[in-house]
Formats: C-alpha cells, structure tokens, sequence
C-alpha cells in the first residue's frame, strides 16, 4: 500500500466488545498497545463498545487508525487494511455495536468531519460463545497486527515509534 | 386472510430485534417481538470478584456506558452494607442526568426523529418560512433564513451523491409522513445540531469517571477525588467546565429538543390513540436526594400503575420473591423444575436450550420458543417500563414538578390526559423528563459545590473493601432507572466470590416474548394497539411505536449478526 501523507497526530482506536471473545480483538489490541511508549503525536484508546460517545473522538484526529472485527466470512484471523471515506464502504457486520458505530460514522460525514480512517478489519467467526479473551486463531495473528498497525502510525506521522521489547 | 411482515433487524437501535407481525385489512392483528442473539453475561460472572462485576457489565453496551456499572455497584454495595457518602451520591447522579440528556437527545434526534421527519422533504422548504417558523416557536440564534438556506444546498449534495444511508435507506415519501417542508427542514437542521452538541455533553462523564467510553466507577463510592487546588483530581477548572456542560446542556434541551418535540407532535396528534398497549407501568426509582437507602427521597419516584389506573399507585420491593420473576417458557433456555416456573432473580437460572429453527430461516415458530429474552413480570404482570412509565408514576404520586411539565405539554398540543397511554405519549414523556432531569443536574451541581465549600471532599467508602470483612455468603439487589428503563442488578456472594448474578434490563421487560399464559409483553402489546399499516412493503408505524421505547438489543441479549442487512419480507399467510 502507497502512503504519502503524513500526520502531525494520530489516534490508534481499537473497538469492540471485551466480554464477546474475538469480537473484542480491537480493545484486546489498544489494551496492549496502551502499555508501551509512543512518540508525542500518537495516542491509543480502548473505544470499548463506544458508538456516539466516540465522536469527539473521530473530529480531534486528522488520522485515526481502527482497529474492529468482522464478520465478512473469511478465516478467523484474516487481517485487511481497509481505506473507508463513507460509511458505505465500512465492511458489514462489523462487530457487536455495529449499528451505533454505522451511525457515528454517517454522522461524522454528514458534518464534514470525517476524518482519514485506516480500518483494520480482523475476520473472527462466525459464532462466538460469551466469553473474555480470544481464540487461538486470533491469538496467533496478535503480533502481526501490532507490528502493522504500528509500522503504519509510524509511516503515518513521520517519526519513530519505539521498538517493541 | 392475512399477511405477515417480518422486519429484521429494527435499524436505528443498538443491537438486533426481529419483529414479526400479522398485517389485515392494513391494522397489525397479531405481533411477535424476538431477540435473536444470545446472553450469557450472568456466566462470565460467576466466580468473579465482587469489586470487579462493574466493570465488566460496563461493558456490555455502548449506549448505556454507565448504568450497569452504577447499578452493580449498588448491587454489591447492597450485599455488604455499603452506605457511599454523599459526594460520591452526587457525582453518580450527575453522571447519571447527563447520560439521560445525552442518551434522550440522540435518541430523538438520530434514532426516532426519522420516522416523523422526511429529510428528503426538506429540500422543498422555503428557507424563509423556515426561518420565520423556528423563531415562532423558539429563541434558538441558529435561525436565520440565510442558514436554513445553506443547509438546504449541502443536503442537496448528500441527497444526489446516495453515499448516505440516512438519505438514501428510509421510507421517505411514505403517505404516515405529514410534516410540511419547513419542519421538516427544521429538525433535519436540529438532527445535525444535536451530533455536535452530544460531543460536549459526555465530557461530563470523562471527568467524573476518568474516562469515557466506559466510565470508571468503585463499590463504596467514586474512583474521582476532590482537590480544588489539584491538576489531576476534580478541581475547580474541571467544575467549573461540568457546570458549562450542564448549562449548555440544559439551553440545548429547552430552546431544541423540547419546542422541536412539541411540534413535530402537534403534526400526529392520531399518535395518541395508537400503540399503548398494556397499560401497567413500573418504575424503581433513581436520583437519590438523601442516600440510596431512602427511597422516599428519590427525584424519580418508584412505583407500578395497573390498567391505565393513575389514581393508585403500587409499592415495589424487589426482594421479595413473589414480586419480580422472570419466565422461560417462550425462550430457548431451560429451568431446572420446568419451564413454567417463575424464578426470582436471586434463584435465577441461565441455561441455553436453543429450539429455533437453523438459521437462515424464513420464520420463527412463535408457537413455541423464539428468543433469547426471558420474560420479567412484576405480581405475574406484563409491565411496561421507561419515561412513560417515570413520567406516569410520578404524575400519579402528585408530584408538582411532574405535573406542571405533563400538563403544560398537554394544554399545548390540546390533547386529553388519555393520550400519554400512546407511542406519542412515550416519545413526548421521553422528552418531558430530560427537561426535568436538566433542572435537577443544576440542583446536584450547586449541592456539590456547597459540600467541597464546607469542607467535605469524602468521595467513597473503603472500610468494607477488605473480603475478609465480608459475611461468608450475601445477597444484594442494586436498581436503577436506565434512560430506557427499570434495571436491576441481583449479586449473590459466597466466599467472597460471585455465586450468581442476574440481571434484569429494561428492554427485557419491554421485548420479551409471551408468558406461559400467553400475555403478551410491552413491544406486542402496543404493536396490537390499533396500528395502522399503510404500506406492508414500508411498515413504518411498526418503527414508529418499536423505536418510541428506544430499543436497545445490547444488553437484553448479545449478539451476533449474520449480514447486518434489513430484511423486510411480507408473505401471504
């Protein structure tokens, strides 16, 4: 993927919901990454299951890096990088809070304040038990995302990001 | 011969509601209400800390952030005798009135004003008469026709480019739609207002709560800390903001949603005889004046109406075992001594036993089982719950404050007492609460800040913290009023640990399928309730009473979701 712009900051937004297993693979992601140092420029946040109360969120960031699961009939642990400017081109059914998340994001673009989105979808199957923690077959594509996921905010906003431990 | 109408999913909710109703001679004759996707919270509690059950309810919805969190932290409290000082009694419920005026606003607004509002419409207003309008019934500075009439050509760009679900997805042009261009363009305005202006209001519960979304809370009181003079506690920058937000807060209530509201009604005044349905109301009370353990000192009374009857109110005690049950006899769990039992939730049992048909299919057999909701009853009554109910009880308690804002409502639109049993009754209650809640916030706010003057900064309790202070086994209830209604929280504890947790949400009371002697609850019951259905292909009465409760699907089951696309089917019965 070609990238030229970069950004003076950034917001890294896992979303998701903790208590549905790998549906909660973005707040699983942000909680890890929450713990290591970032450059000034790059924030991170556990959206949770945050529908509106995210908005503010969404027009403070000229760039904000989505971390959700999908339900898109791929393996479970199949990640995409998706470059989304409506809200129609959102991929469906992403997970539990789908529908406030769908009109957060219209809202966002019926204000003119939506800004440059990276999604990082990450398939999950299709039934999930209740319960806290992920599968081993998201469990095993963890690293991978937070090292893309990192590569990208690094590339995003021009400087380092510290290496991981 | 009749048609059924299957609507799934119910859009603009959070969460997924299927709706099938029998359509004949164009009025709905029989309605079925399922939650299509399973919960099964109560089992990734058992054997959790106490401490911690907050937390992971919080969790569970992203529209409701705070009110599982607050009512598990009662529930504990409950069980181990937790009296929270004063303080922290404020902060929960100034967090507590601005969850309702945000969750209240964006409901209105983004949720349900589009099954009144036809935004497509709009574009045929005329900007002056638009203008001229707005400022007839409101001091609102954002008014003029010069802003009307930009906004007419930036929707104009949104309609013709069809990227957006809100202007391209609705039953726009449907004949149930009879606003003229002008309000019409007037609350589509107010609709992107209100997407501003709820950015701001939920900053209250960052500050109080740390973060948001999902606030921090702490059995025994609140995570916060008062410091006037400290950056990082709640010092006098941070309240001086928190009485900002509640003012702009409050301005925004009174000077949009409520003379919006009022006119949007005065165009479906035939609202009011439609979509009552069971006429029982219940409500366990919020907004603690003198401590949670003094009901009577609550701003949101408890209480429980029977058949439309406001001359008597009902005592409502959520120990007892007779009173609060739930039932599973048309849900895919199982009890342990038969599925005709009713069980309190203290004895609550959360088996699954799913007999639907394997998806996907075209129809639920809503002969037997056919959802993932247990069915609530209050004495073996279906009740309803919500502002409604809170505006109801209240006004049947004699409250002045209540009557002066239902009865002002009432002269206005010219429309009897009758018509609050309605799915105008419940969109209006709805509004005329946040008005209320919106005066009281002002209340707290001033009380908090004559406490900290006084030198009390006391934020939680912690000498109960300790598990070894506990009793060996104990049980609590914790209740709240959720903005969309009655919820409870039942904790049993037993060696420090969760045996059992149970909760009862509000739109498991409203949703829920039959009981086992076939009484309908509050979503199939107002759905009967003389529902005109114009258009089968388009059934947007059905929306318009289903959304008057402000479903939300999150917390009453959770979910998976197949496609997330609508399906609308109608097929000869």
């Amino acid at each position: 993927m070609q990238t030229t712009t970069q950004y003076p900051n950034l917001l890294i937004l896992g979303i998701g919901n903790l208590l549905m297993g790998d549906e909660g693979v973005g707040v699983h992601l942000a909680q890890r990454l929450a713990e290591q140092p970032f450059p000034p420029g790059v924030d991170v946040l556990d959206g949770g299951t945050g529908g509106f109360h995210l908005m503010d969120y969404f027009t403070s960031y000229p760039c904000v890096l989505l971390i959700d699961a999908t339900l898109d009939g791929r393996p479970a642990g199949a990640i995409r990088l998706l470059e989304p400017r409506f809200s129609s081109e959102f991929p469906r059914s992403m997970s539990t809070h789908d529908i406030g998340l769908r009109d957060l994001l219209e809202g966002l673009q019926v204000m003119g304040q939506m800004p440059k989105v990276y999604l990082f979808a990450v398939s999950v199957a299709e039934l999930q038990e209740m319960h806290i923690g992920l599968s081993p077959e998201v469990e095993a594509v963890m690293p991978e995302l937070e090292n893309r996921v990192k590569a990208l905010a690094e590339e995003l906003v021009g400087m380092k990001v510290s290496a991981p431990a | 011969m009749s048609n059924r109408i299957v609507v799934d999913p119910i859009t603009r909710i959070e969460g997924h509601l299927r709706i099938e109703a029998d359509i004949q001679d164009g009025k709905v004759v029989d309605a079925y209400s399922s939650g299509t996707m399973v919960r099964l919270i109560e089992r990734i509690l058992q054997g959790r800390d106490p401490r911690d059950a907050w937390a992971f309810v919080g969790r569970v919805c992203g529209v409701c952030t705070t009110v599982h969190s607050l009512a598990s932290c009662r529930s504990v409290e409950d069980a181990l005798n937790i009296v929270i000082p004063p303080n922290a009694e404020i902060v929960r419920n100034l967090m507590f009135c601005a969850q309702y005026m945000h969750d209240h606003v964006v409901h209105f607004y983004h949720l349900h004003a589009l099954d009144w509002v036809d935004v497509v419409n709009a574009l045929q207003a005329d900007p002056k008469a638009t203008s001229e309008l707005a400022q007839s019934i409101s001091n609102w500075p954002k008014s003029s026709t010069g802003y009307f009439s930009d906004l007419q050509k930036r929707i104009k760009g949104f309609v013709e480019s069809g990227q957006l679900g809100i202007f391209t997805n609705g039953y726009w042009g449907h004949p149930a739609y009879k606003l003229p261009p002008e309000v019409n363009l007037i609350g589509l305005a107010h609709y992107l207002e209100a997407l501003e202006w709820q950015k701001e209001m939920v900053k209250v519960h960052a500050i109080f709560g740390g973060k948001n979304p999902h606030p921090n809370y702490l059995v025994g009181g609140m995570a916060c800390s008062i410091g006037l003079d400290d950056v990082s506690a709640i010092n006098a920058e941070r309240l001086s903001y928190v009485g900002r937000l509640f003012e702009e807060g409050k301005r925004f209530v009174e000077q949009v949603y409520i003379p919006d509201l009022l006119a949007i009604a005065s165009f479906y005044k035939d609202w009011g005889a439609i979509g009552g349905g069971l006429g029982n109301y219940l409500v366990y009370g919020d907004l603690p004046t003198n401590g949670y353990n003094d009901p009577s000192s609550f701003l949101i009374p408890s209480g429980a109406i029977l058949n439309k009857d406001i001359s008597q109110v009902y005592d409502v005690d959520l120990r007892e075992d007779a009173q609060v049950q739930e039932f599973v006899s048309r849900s895919w769990y199982e009890y342990a001594d038969g599925d005709n039992a009713g069980l309190h939730p203290w004895k609550g049992e959360t088996k699954l036993n799913y007999t639907g048909p394997k998806p996907p299919y075209e129809h639920l057999n809503v002969e037997e089982k056919y959802s993932y909701l247990k069915t609530p009853r209050w004495k073996g009554n279906a009740m309803e719950v919500g502002p409604l109910a809170r505006m109801l009880v209240g006004y049947a308690r004699g409250r002045e404050d209540f009557k002066e804002v239902v009865d002002g409502a009432l002269a206005k639109l010219d429309v009897p007492v009758t018509a609050l049993f309605s799915t105008l009754g419940r969109t209006a209650a709805r509004g005329l609460e946040t008005q209320l809640i919106a005066n009281w916030a002002m209340d707290f706010y001033e009380q908090l800040l004559t406490n900290i003057r006084n030198g009390d900064t006391r934020m939680a309790d912690t000498s109960k913290f300790n598990p070894e202070r506990w009793e060996t086994s104990a049980q609590g209830v914790g209740h709240t009023e959720a903005p969309r209604g009655a919820l409870a929280h039942w904790c049993v504890i037993k060696d420090q640990k969760l045996e059992n947790y149970q909760l009862v949400v509000p739109t498991t009371w409203n949703a829920s399928p039959r009981d086992p002697e076939g009484k309908m609850s509050a979503y199939e019951s107002s759905l009967m309730d003389n529902t005109p259905i114009a258009d089968p292909e388009q059934p947007l009465e059905i929306l318009r009473t289903v959304h008057s409760f402000d479903p939300c699907m999150a917390c009453a089951v959770h979910l998976y979701d197949e496609e997330g696309k609508q399906v609308n089917r109608v097929k000869v019965l």
